[in-house]
């Protein structure tokens, strides 16, 4: 590493926020230059004042009760206007019954038997993995919107080469990767975001593995997947079928 | 029937109330008054209510704070506020450098005062990123699900950002000084 690689992640070094990998690489060059480490060291002084002097402001109990006052009537409001609802509490039991769903999807999926059942709990598989990596603090392992970082970061840790695609022109840029497991295999996982949303996607070697469902969905995820190259690849989020429809026939165009 | 208008209420409370103190942290820095704040604070929490049958997320304060920043930069946007001081412009000139400057010591006894008077100058998008990120504690990764902008980008406005900073102090402290 040199200085002006360096410099542009002293901040993120300081911030606690580099990748293992890069935090490594420049800690090593922090201590063989001492120019770079005056200044990192400025930059931890600024980030520490920054963080201690500035105020947060907090809602005061005014704003608080107007708030409420105004939910309540609003919540009248729509009541009134539409008298048939539906029963709400279900957007907690999105979460919470996940894990009921999954054991009794897997239980089902056991009883269906052979190929197809195996190729189900791949899909349960991926679906578990996306719901830890949008748990998880770490995401990626590696964060880069850059394909070219991403790819030779997958060098040597896998024994084959994922084809990584940048589909930020439409909509879902790459944010970077990580490894994981699928069907007892390790497999590469590249992280798009839509919006607010995570897209994951699983790839890893088709030979010994069954392939992956076409497609499958599970309490508002939905998953789909298809085989390319040797590579068995799946799709995993919770945006609408049909974005992910869109993302999916993209990433095999670009890929083909 | 009736009776599900309470419980919405309610589930909505519970998980967007308790970042009611982030969402207003974050529109009294964009809007730099307490009044506009809460106005933009009471509008966004309706519009999060109207909305929140789509909120299939699990973090609850990135989603409620994106409505906020929303909800802040059309006000911003309507041209009542003042423009800021310093133009954004971003990220095409200026190498990272000119941000390195800190001085680890002089940093020590920089005023609070001082500090928050700088930070309002700076152009909002700048000033998001160190309030996000400093003040509310927020991840580079959940700062760009928020402002709805890549990660690198993150990390290049918060860097810029943080320079920024510097400068503006140094121009206040030169003309508070006698």
């Amino acid at each position: 590493m040199n200085c002006d690689e360096s410099h542009l992640l002293l901040e993120a070094y300081a911030d606690g926020e580099l990748d293992l990998v890069r935090h490594i690489e420049l800690e090593t060059h922090l201590k063989a230059c001492p120019a770079c480490l005056r200044l990192s060291e400025g930059i931890a002084a600024r980030r520490t004042r920054i963080r201690e002097a500035l105020p947060r402001f907090d809602a005061s109990q005014a704003l608080r009760e107007s708030i409420r006052a105004s939910l309540q009537a609003e919540a009248q409001k729509t009541a009134e206007q539409r008298p048939i609802r539906f029963p709400v509490a279900w957007q907690r039991w999105n979460l919470a019954g996940l894990a009921v769903s999954v054991t009794v999807a897997l239980l089902a999926g056991y009883s269906w038997g052979g190929h197809r059942a195996r190729s189900a709990s791949v899909a349960k598989e991926a679906f578990a993995e996306h719901m830890r990596s949008l748990q998880a603090n770490h995401l990626m392992d590696v964060i880069s919107t850059d394909r070219h970082t991403v790819k030779p970061w997958f060098a040597g840790k896998l024994d084959f080469s994922p084809p990584v695609v940048d589909l930020a022109d439409i909509g879902f840029p790459l944010a970077g990767g990580r490894l994981d497991q699928i069907d007892g295999h390790t497999a590469a996982a590249l992280v798009f975001r839509r919006r607010l949303h995570t897209i994951n996607v699983f790839v890893w070697p088709a030979r010994d593995a069954v392939p992956p469902p076409s497609s499958a969905s599970e309490s508002g995820f939905s998953a789909q997947g298809w085989t390319n190259g040797g590579l068995n690849f799946l799709a995993v989020s919770e945006i609408p079928a049909a974005d992910l429809e869109q993302f999916v026939g993209e990433y095999k165009k670009r890929t083909q | 029937m009736e009776a599900s208008a309470p419980t919405e209420t309610s589930t909505f409370e519970q998980l967007m109330l308790p970042h009611l103190d982030s969402a207003y942290n974050l529109s009294r820095w964009l809007l730099r008054n307490p009044h506009d704040a809460e106005d933009a604070v009471q509008e966004a929490c309706l519009r999060a209510f109207r909305s929140f049958g789509g909120f299939r997320g699990t973090d609850g304060r990135a989603w409620f704070l994106t409505i906020v920043r929303n909800v802040c930069y059309s006000h911003l946007r309507q041209g009542k506020r003042e423009l800021p001081k310093v133009a954004f412009e971003e990220d095409l000139h200026g190498s990272p450098q000119d941000l390195g400057e800190a001085n680890a010591q002089s940093w020590l006894e920089v005023k609070g005062e001082l500090l928050r008077q700088a930070l309002e100058r700076l152009p909002a998008e700048y000033r998001e990123m160190i309030v996000l990120h400093d003040v509310e504690g927020l991840s580079y990764r959940e700062i760009a699900g928020v402002a709805e902008i890549p990660l690198g980008t993150v990390m290049s406005r918060l860097a810029r950002g943080r320079g920024r900073l510097q400068t503006e102090l140094a121009a206040l402290s030169e003309s508070t000084s006698p």
